[in-house]
């Protein structure tokens, strides 16, 4: 069951992971052309159109992971501690407190990602998937690394 | 339907009264509750498990989730004139010191 559990939080992290990189590269580096080159397809995404979706992935992610972190708790963290594996121990630990910092931006990011999309926010909206975007990547790097330690189902 | 600030208020009151009490809780123990993952067992508050490790970081979340609902729900009742007043970008702001402050706090790991 836990590697069932751990495919389905390492699914949901991935696409996660390219839907708020799309959005965060629609806010950013938005298509000024409308040239049909794949880079310009890319910046072109109507940022909007992803929030939905990345509020739904980031608690199921989310949620999934806390499901999981019981039994890293008692098995995979032990292995760390072991093997004296202080950064990826760290870094780990800093994902558990990152991911709660972005549970605690989620009600606003969806707030202002809602329609009409009011100018004034337009900064809020963007540092908010910023941000958003850092724990995502955080989550989804440190959780691979974490698990390229122990290895999956040993 | 324009959004009420009201909501405004509300979700970034939210976003910075939990960075704040959450780094707190995790610095001081401040956990609602406590698991023991070895046994499936929950307790309140801090109380230490019969067998394997404690878990504290869903009681830490729940600590700071009610006392970042409660003073976000009063700060949703601020007047308009003040309401306008709070600027948007505490909701980010807030949370990004919060995770300057947790690199701090853990910054042993990465020395060692």
């Amino acid at each position: 069951m836990w590697i069932t559990l751990l495919v389905a939080h390492g699914l949901a992290a991935f696409m996660l992971l390219g839907a708020v990189t799309h959005q965060a590269i629609g806010v950013w580096l938005p298509a000024r052309t409308k040239s049909a080159t794949f880079l310009n397809r890319l910046r072109a995404v109507p940022p909007a159109s992803y929030v939905n979706a990345i509020v739904v992935l980031f608690l199921t992610t989310a949620i999934l992971g806390g499901i999981i972190y019981t039994n890293y708790r008692i098995g995979a963290r032990l292995t760390l501690e072991r093997g004296r594996f202080w950064k990826t121990f760290g870094a780990f630990e800093l994902k558990e407190h990152i991911v709660t910092i972005g549970l605690a931006i989620l009600p606003a990011y969806w707030y202002f990602w809602r329609a009409p999309l009011r100018e004034e926010y337009a900064r809020t909206r963007a540092m908010l998937t910023t941000v958003l975007g850092f724990v995502v990547w955080w989550g989804f790097l440190v959780g691979h690394l974490a698990n390229n330690v122990r290895g999956l189902g040993t | 339907m324009r959004p009420s600030p009201s909501y405004a208020v509300f979700t970034v009151t939210f976003a910075a009264v939990f960075s704040v009490v959450y780094v707190f809780a995790v610095e001081y123990n401040w956990a609602l509750f406590s698991y023991a993952p070895a046994t499936g067992a929950f307790a309140p508050l801090t109380t230490p498990t019969a067998a394997g490790p404690t878990m504290y970081w869903y009681g830490w979340i729940a600590t700071a989730a009610i006392a970042a609902a409660v003073v976000a729900a009063v700060a949703s009742f601020l007047p308009e004139s003040l309401a306008k007043r709070v600027w948007p970008g505490l909701s980010w702001a807030v949370p990004v010191a919060v995770l300057i402050a947790f690199g701090y706090l853990l910054r042993g790991y990465f020395l060692r």
